[in-house]
């Protein structure tokens, strides 16, 4: 065997040994998820097991799940369109007027721990009567996705040339009817990273739905957590709990790889 | 203030967006020519005044609403948290409280049963998880660098950990790690090895979260640094080869320092993540990190003085304390990337 | 129009449309939460008891014309929601589920929970006086009455029926023979726990709080001074933490609250297991439970000191003292609480604090016999509290349960029981 076809054959050992190690223990939960308590309490029965449904049916069954679904799904969405609509506008002021400041108070909000936000946030909401429904959780979301917005967004926009938005303005164009028409459809590939990313930041948040939801408005990592301690440890109506809430952000992943990748590399690779 | 994140000058770069840009001027000037005729005779009389104003104050009107939205939600928090941390106030927040001065950061800073160990941890799970999901991810990336079949298959199965909810991941790695009935303690079985107490026992439970945090945020590093691989420039490594440097010496001497500021990025962004991990301490250990506390980080410390303890005066003061952790490594880390450009 | 009407309505609007608007779901606030409003917002925990009386909810708005808005949350999120919505002042919150010696002292304390003690004298066929002295004692602050006791619960002993006979061996009836049989049933069978219980340093505190009183012990004295250092406190820890770290399960873990002990019980991985009566329904019910069919219960196993098991109100209902709807709140914790309503959750295997209810054979019909008597035997020398009655109990717990810990992973119980001994004075000097 020469050096070279060694190499290679290392270098696909390698490879399948990372395909195996990351996503190894997601297909073993899905499995578990699959499983009677009884296989569970049985290691053994890794592969070789009789599948069964009965902890999702145990899952939509027991409580309002199909409803928590519901409210992930609305909260991640408008606090994701919510924060898109003020912060791709900020992004691009801050760009292109290289507003440096400005750029690092709203990228504060992503440093400051969560912890001390929630009280002051509900005393505060709750005395301007505005704590029913979804509002401090939306609230809550967008603190979140706005400088994960701002920040992936100001790297696109640095990257456009300004050129292009001044030969628009030659053509009779304001600056704000500019950026509507010209920057914006060019930034389209960065809004749709963006968008993606807020939305599984929200649909994966825990802190602040535990303590900001209601029941009504519950989220599904919270209701995860609901699962322990209404009974004994049920582990395979846990683990189909914990498949529901992380299929969909994964299948929406699955066919958004390319933009995720973009926003999580976002402003990397500049000097 | 220090600059936090943004990079300087902004200048466009030669990677990924740059089709975006070349394919665009076409379309552009369609949509200018087409547009430009209407939007001149609608806008009469005031709302003419109106767009006049906000096109000379663009910057403002653009950056404005996200820039007060943050600032109400963040400066007052901030505000009260300073304020609650030099007050007594325990029990409820509307209970009547003194006025302590500094009391309460003396107390903390000296309290080295809670508040000092659990700083200690919090640097040992961030450095620890850092520096293995940094050495990885590269060697990972260096791996996935040159292109070979089913790299789609790969770049996807790196994907799904990072995206997994949290407390979900939490959950999972809880069975895996159960020490009777977990997957992990049977494979060390199979392999003749003794099994291991994992999450359960004080002394394995934080390396066991750290491993846990590593599978879920490697990858993110990988994709940072595969996009700093990808952009370098290919001349000083076909120089070095040329030359007859190994391939070790290339990454060491050649590849290492031009992917440096991109490397620092990673640990900046990941840094400020790992030192604020909670759910999966929460999900796995709950509240106070364990019966010895083993994995009470500031920020599980911080929840649990403020929900479970009902301490605002001492939660505020540990948060404080943490902001003000996080804020100089951040300032730490911008700088050195200042310093590695 | 009053200027305050004017204004109430005001705020409703704008905070309404800005909800709508940054919501786009316009799901309203509360708004109009003027004095007796229809909507009575209650908010309960996750338990059986609570799924009982959410299927009874219907009978109780036609009955009164009120609508019930309910919240129901699990334990850990509910504790952070009071915190940080009672913090607030918020009315939203009419009716709540509390555990009298958890967070009882603390809210009463912060003038989170109304005085009910007009209330529960007001209606002579209700009959306050029916309820047990000492869940009215949990839940009564200062002399004042601040919640009405809905479940009880006692330490008993769980056990494997058919284990105990394999073995030859009968119910034990001391601490020392209970040791003694879970030794024999451990080393016949080393992958079955001799014992089993609730690890966690502080879930644990409430299931050694009956060891402690057997042994003649209690976290403080009447002078409130500590006693954790007393030979009878540390024959307790080494009893209780010995068992589990002697012929406890394998690899056992300090994590363990009751979903995990109990669900080792279940699995048929231990002989006996200390644990709440309350919960029972968790080992006997076989679609849960593979050792359903033999599962036997016990009145706790006495120390030098006898049985002293915990008798304790674990939840009640009390009234947000910032409630906007007092008088509708009330009517429905009498309701929740009737003497109808508590016998019909109380057969559906919940524990009630009404003594009629326990006197009324069909009150315990539905009970497994020898659980039966081992409740009605409990509640007769019964201790009130199951963990140090003080403001500030999440922090006491894990000062009482360090030694505990200590001992389940080999460490020196002496030395940890004579640690916590300091620490624990240091905070009841403190404790306000």
């Amino acid at each position: 065997m020469t050096r070279r076809t060694v190499t290679s054959l290392l270098r696909a050992i390698g490879i399948a040994v990372i395909v195996i190690g990351f996503l190894g223990p997601i297909v073993w939960m899905i499995l578990a998820s699959l499983k009677t308590n009884v296989d569970i309490y049985d290691p053994s029965k890794v592969l070789l097991f009789r599948p069964t449904t009965a902890n999702y049916a145990t899952v939509f069954g027991q409580s309002q799940y199909i409803d928590y679904v519901v409210n992930s799904f609305v909260v991640a969405a408008i606090s994701t369109a919510a924060s898109l609509v003020i912060a791709v506008p900020a992004a691009y002021a801050m760009a292109r007027f290289l507003m440096r400041k400005s750029a690092n108070l709203v990228l504060l909000a992503r440093v400051i721990p969560g912890v001390s936000l929630l009280i002051p946030w509900y005393y505060v909401f709750s005395n301007l009567k505005m704590v029913g429904g979804y509002f401090v959780l939306i609230l809550a979301h967008m603190f979140v996705a706005l400088p994960l917005i701002v920040y992936i967004m100001m790297s696109f926009f640095e990257q456009l040339p300004e050129e292009l938005e001044e030969s628009g303005q030659v053509d009779g164009l304001t600056p704000i009817g500019a950026f509507w028409r010209i920057t914006l459809p060019l930034a389209a590939p960065g809004i749709a990273t963006s968008t993606i990313l807020a939305f599984i930041f929200s649909w994966n948040n825990f802190m602040f739905a535990l303590v900001l939801s209601s029941a009504q408005t519950k989220t599904l990592p919270v209701a995860i957590f609901d699962f322990i301690g209404y009974a004994s440890i049920d582990w395979g109506g846990l683990m189909a709990a914990s498949v529901v809430v992380t299929v969909p952000i994964m299948a929406i992943a699955l066919f958004t790889q390319k933009y995720i990748v973009t926003g999580f590399t976002a402003g990397a690779t500049k000097g | 203030m220090h600059p936090l994140f943004i990079p300087a000058a902004p200048k466009t770069d030669p990677g990924k967006e740059s089709t975006v840009t070349r394919t665009t001027p076409t379309v552009v000037s369609e949509q200018t020519v087409s547009s430009t005729p209407a939007t001149r005779p609608t806008s009469p009389g005031v709302p003419q005044a109106w767009s006049a104003w906000a096109n000379r104050h663009r910057q403002w009107v653009f950056a404005g609403p996200a820039m007060v939205f943050v600032a109400i939600l963040l400066v007052f928090p901030l505000a009260w948290t300073v304020y609650l941390s030099l007050t007594d106030s325990s029990g409820s927040v509307r209970r009547a409280k003194t006025f302590v001065g500094a009391t309460n950061y003396a107390n903390v800073l000296t309290d080295t049963a809670r508040f000092w160990p659990a700083v200690g941890r919090t640097v040992y799970f961030t450095a620890g998880a850092l520096v293995v999901e940094v050495v990885l991810g590269m060697l990972i990336a260096l791996l996935l660098w040159k292109p070979f079949t089913g790299q789609a298959i790969v770049r996807v199965a790196i994907i799904l950990p990072l995206v997994a909810t949290p407390v979900a991941v939490g959950m999972m790695w809880r069975l895996i790690f159960d020490p009777t009935i977990g997957f992990a303690n049977y494979l060390l079985a199979r392999v003749g090895l003794p099994p291991q107490p994992w999450l359960a026992d004080q002394t394995t439970a934080l390396p066991t979260l750290m491993f846990v945090d590593i599978w879920q945020w490697t990858p993110m590093v990988t994709l940072i640094l595969l996009a700093g691989l990808t952009a370098l420039p290919e001349e000083p490594h076909e120089a070095a080869k040329v030359d007859g440097a190994s391939g070790a010496r290339r990454f060491w001497h050649v590849t290492l320092p031009m992917l440096m500021p991109t490397v620092v990025t990673a640990v900046l962004l990941r840094g400020i993540d790992v030192l604020k991990t909670f759910d999966i301490l929460y999900a796995t250990k709950g509240l106070g990190g364990g019966s010895f506390h083993e994995a009470e980080t500031l920020n599980v410390y911080a929840y649990g003085l403020s929900f479970d303890y009902f301490e605002y005066g001492t939660a505020s003061t540990v948060l404080i304390l943490f902001f003000a952790l996080i804020v100089a490594a951040v300032i730490g880390l911008t700088h050195r990337k200042k310093v590695t450009k | 129009m009053t200027p305050a009407t004017t204004r109430t309505i005001l705020v409703g609007v704008v905070s309404a449309a800005l909800a709508t608007s940054m919501a786009g779901c316009g799901s309203s606030p509360t708004g109009g939460s003027d004095g007796g409003s229809t909507t009575l917002y209650v908010t309960l925990a996750n338990h059986v008891w609570t799924d009982k009386i959410k299927s009874a909810i219907p009978e109780f708005e036609s009955q009164t014309g009120l609508k019930v808005e309910l919240t129901q949350l699990g334990e850990d999120q509910l504790s952070a929601q009071y915190n940080t919505k009672l913090n607030s002042g918020t009315s939203e919150i009419d009716v709540m589920m509390f555990r009298p010696l958890q967070e009882g002292k603390m809210f009463a304390k912060n003038g989170w929970l109304a005085d009910l003690s007009d209330d529960v004298t007001s209606d002579s066929a209700w009959n306050w006086s029916d309820f047990q002295a000492a869940p009215v004692a949990a839940t009564t602050v200062d002399s004042a009455v601040v919640g009405v006791p809905i479940i009880t619960e006692r330490e008993v002993l769980y056990y494997r029926t058919d284990l105990l006979a394999e073995a030859g061996l009968k119910v034990p009836t001391t601490m020392d023979e209970l040791r003694q049989a879970a030794t024999t049933i451990h080393q016949a069978h080393p992958e079955v726990a001799g014992f089993v219980a609730r690890t966690n340093v502080s879930a644990a505190v409430t299931q050694f709080s009956s060891f402690l009183y057997s042994y003649g012990g209690d976290f403080f004295d009447s002078s409130g001074k500590a006693s954790l250092d007393t030979p009878e406190a540390l024959a307790a820890y080494e009893m209780y933490s010995g068992l589990l770290h002697d012929v406890g399960p394998a690899n056992v873990s300090t994590d363990m609250s009751w979903p995990d002990s109990m669900a080792i019980f279940q699995q048929g991985g231990a002989a006996f297991y200390t644990e709440a009566d309350s919960l029972y329904t968790n080992a006997t019910d076989a679609a849960k439970s593979k050792v359903a069919d033999s599962v036997g219960f016990a009145q706790l196993p006495a120390g030098p000191a006898g049985s002293k098991p915990y008798n304790i109100p674990s939840w009640a209902l009390g009234m947000n003292a910032n409630s906007q709807n007092q008088a509708n709140a009330w009517k429905f914790i009498q309701w929740a609480t009737s003497k109808d309503m508590t016998l019909t959750i109380q057969q559906a295997g919940v524990p009630s604090a009404r003594t009629s209810v326990w006197e009324d054979p069909s009150g315990i019909s539905s009970y497994p016999k020898d659980l039966a008597a081992a409740i009605v035997a409990s509640a007769k020398v019964g201790v009130g509290h199951d963990r140090p009655v003080v403001v500030q109990v999440a922090a006491a717990r894990e000062i009482v349960g360090a030694p505990i810990v200590a001992g389940i992973t080999g460490g020196d119980v002496a030395a940890a029981a004579q640690k916590a001994q300091t620490d624990f004075q240091a905070f009841l000097d403190t404790d306000k």
